[in-house]
């Protein structure tokens, strides 16, 4: 189990990551959120041992991280981290004779994620031959070569296309089911509802938001319900409680304070001419984000 | 570590060495060094107006100087040749205009020759071109000669006499003091050995681990490969693993510099069947001077302990240089920022390259003895003034010393701004971060 144990972060005065806790158990992928500048790359960096943290401790199955356990790590970063100049055989050998692996084993690995992914014809192209899609498949694979019991994902749907994409959850939610801990960042809310069932949401380097998925949004009060059909915009509009009406195509957004206004809503609803839907709806995690931390997360 | 450390080293070595960019320069200066060996034989396959003598036409109006002149001749010989002369003398009767008439004459001299009461001889000389400084002194020296064996023959003087007074004095040169003769040997042997051989092989060799260094560490860094890399390896080992990897190629470098030569000198017996000392000093090696200047001082007694420790003071400043690389590579963000930090670097080498040529003409100056200490300069300025005998084995060793001090400084310190630099992706407020790094 990775535990995050009250790490703060301060450079000189200022203030990166505050007192920030969490857990992430093996099979776990764990979603951390926040826009630029939140504590998100600080935080990854304290994890894999970059940084020290100025106070608070990270350990992994209870030994501090360091790098004697490293090597059961793996770490994407948003950025591209491949040496452009290698090809992908060399690359792969580098960083996974970095991760403690031998030659014949990383080949091996390769060669099966390269196959995985419809890539085998790269194996010996240059890094910076391929296109900016298929490097990132290049630096998901050299991450994962290992089979890292950690997995830190900053933005790995970075210039994909969604086929892509698929590929990538399928693999990533394999490796959750084979017991390894993943911490993943998206900016794309979806992926995070999708993927993990646990969250947190980081602003100015502080926890704003945090637990299992389904309870945050149990809890997040506001609801939206769904109507298809002729009805009174203006009259909703006047019950109390209902925060907005907008047509979203031929349905109708209606953003309520509480469930208990639902009825209400019903109420006025059930008046009117043909309608065929009325659905209470959870809020999106881009609903809770954006009310959460102020601003929207791209 | 230890298996990472060298999977490290040898993928930084790899980078390097197994590139067809290092095979392209080697291969170039392989054929560099071998033309340099053979540029006599290669100027004179390609021929040129070198090798025809210069054409004189003499009229010997005085009747009395031509035989003379023709014997001076003889003791001007061509800089590629020392058996043939420089000019060749052709006796005339006839005009200048008639000689210049001829188109085969166009680039001959006209030289005139007239008694004269006051000066014995005076002499007009006519050419179609500007005649080359170099040359005129050359026949100056001729004309010269021939009037004063001239006007000693018109004194009457006894042919033995006149034979004797001709002979150049056979001065016997007695230095009292050995080691300023050592001292006097040496700004030759500076000039001829360890400039070509030692000094300029070291600057370039300096200048390749500084860019390899900065050039890796900068491609590192600015893909953000880094990140994954010091998640696996510590900033210790990496850092230790490209100090170690470029002070290798170095070494590999220099020991094909040195194989290099020594082709050069085997093709130079090879191709042009002759000794591998006879190479002219105008090719920029003059090896038999450098063998004679060494032969002939008492520095070859000295040799044995001479070159170990200058040995050992480069290596001791290669790592030095390659360790402060490292440091200056680690703080920047790009490989042109690292450009401009790498200058004043090279620049103060090349303050020691310049002090070790004013140390021969400044002998015994205090301020270069004291800069022969100082850190980089010392690798190039304390051989010189070693070998010139102006500093000792002591201070030679004290200036090891102080390098090894350096490095030990720049393993300590520059280590802590290493950890910080290589994640560090802004040049905001750089120095206040690098500080706050050597202090933490």
């Amino acid at each position: 189990m990775l535990k995050v144990d009250n790490i703060t972060k301060y450079y000189d005065n200022f203030l990166a990551v505050d007192n920030l806790s969490f857990k992430v158990s093996p099979g776990e992928i764990f979603g951390l959120l926040g826009v630029n500048g939140a504590g998100k790359t600080t935080t990854f960096r304290m994890i894999i041992g970059l940084l020290e943290p100025t106070s608070g401790t990270v350990t992994l199955n209870g030994k501090k991280i360091d790098y004697s356990v490293t090597d059961n790590i793996g770490f994407l970063t948003e950025e591209r981290s491949l040496l452009t100049k290698f090809t992908v055989k060399e690359q792969a050998i580098y960083y996974g004779t970095l991760k403690g692996m031998n030659k014949e084993d990383i080949l091996k690995r390769l060669d099966e994620l390269l196959e995985k992914f419809g890539i085998t014809e790269y194996k010996d192209k240059k890094i910076k031959e391929l296109s900016k899609g298929n490097q990132q498949k290049i630096q998901f694979i050299v991450s994962i070569l290992n089979k890292p019991k950690l997995l830190i994902l900053d933005e790995p749907f970075s210039g994909l296309d969604p086929f892509n994409v698929e590929l990538f959850k399928k693999q990533i939610t394999q490796m959750a089911e084979e017991g390894s801990m993943i911490i993943f960042s998206s900016h794309r809310m979806e992926h995070v509802e999708l993927f993990c069932k646990k969250l947190l949401i980081l602003k100015n380097g502080k926890d704003v938001l945090s637990g299992n998925l389904a309870d945050i949004k149990e809890e997040y009060r506001k609801k939206n319900i769904m109507i298809k059909g002729d009805i009174d915009i203006e009259k909703i509009k006047k019950i109390p409680g209902v925060i907005n009406v907008e047509s979203k195509g031929l349905e109708y957004e209606v953003k309520i304070d509480n469930m208990d206004i639902a009825k209400d809503v019903f109420k006025v609803v059930s008046k009117c001419a043909n309608i065929t839907k009325f659905s209470v709806e959870e809020p999106s995690l881009n609903e809770i984000f954006i009310a959460k931390v102020g601003e929207t997360y791209d | 570590m230890t298996k990472k450390l060298k999977f490290l080293v040898g993928e930084s070595l790899k980078r390097k060495i197994k590139t067809k960019w290092f095979v392209a320069a080697n291969i170039l200066i392989l054929i560099v060094i071998l033309c340099l060996f053979n540029i006599d034989g290669i100027i004179k396959f390609f021929g040129g107006d070198f090798n025809d003598n210069q054409i004189i036409y003499v009229n010997d109006k005085s009747n009395m100087t031509y035989e003379t002149l023709k014997l001076q001749n003889k003791n001007y010989t061509k800089l590629l040749d020392d058996d043939e002369e420089v000019f060749e003398l052709k006796k005339t009767d006839k005009s200048s205009e008639e000689i210049f008439k001829d188109e085969d004459n166009k680039d001959a001299w006209y030289l005139t020759i007239n008694s004269d009461e006051n000066n014995t001889i005076n002499a007009e000389l006519i050419s179609d071109g500007y005649i080359n400084s170099y040359d005129f002194a050359q026949i100056s020296g001729i004309i010269n000669s021939a009037k004063q064996s001239v006007a000693l023959s018109l004194s009457d003087v006894d042919p033995v006499e006149l034979a004797k007074i001709s002979e150049s004095v056979d001065i016997e040169r007695v230095i009292l003091d050995e080691n300023k003769k050592g001292e006097e040997e040496g700004t030759q042997m500076i000039m001829s050995t360890v400039f070509p051989f030692v000094i300029l092989p070291f600057f370039i060799l300096s200048l390749f681990l500084v860019q390899m260094v900065g050039a890796e560490v900068n491609d590192e860094k600015t893909t953000r490969g880094m990140e994954i890399i010091i998640s696996s390896v510590s900033p210790k080992v990496h850092f230790f693993s490209k100090v170690i990897a470029s002070n290798l190629f170095v070494l590999i470098q220099g020991a094909l510099l040195v194989a290099f030569v020594v082709l050069g000198l085997v093709s130079r017996m090879l191709l042009g069947g002759t000794s591998i000392t006879d190479i002219p000093a105008s090719a920029g090696v003059d090896i038999s001077g450098m063998v004679n200047s060494i032969l002939s001082s008492d520095v070859i007694n000295e040799l044995v302990y001479i070159i170990p420790l200058v040995i050992i003071l480069m290596l001791v400043t290669f790592l030095a240089y390659s360790l402060l690389a490292g440091v200056l590579a680690s703080m920047t963000t790009n490989i042109e920022d690292f450009q401009q930090l790498q200058t004043p670097i090279m620049i103060i080498s090349l303050i020691g390259y310049y002090l070790a040529i004013m140390a021969g003409v400044f002998e015994g100056s205090l301020f270069i003895k004291i800069l022969a200490f100082f850190p980089f300069i010392s690798a190039i300025l304390a051989p010189s003034l070693l070998v010139l005998g102006q500093i000792g084995v002591f201070e030679f060793i004290v200036a090891i010393l102080i390098m090894v001090i350096v490095v030990f400084l720049l393993i300590k310190y520059g280590l802590k701004i290493y950890k910080v630099g290589i994640l560090n992706y802004s040049s905001k407020n750089l120095w206040k971060k690098m500080f706050k790094a050597l202090r933490g």
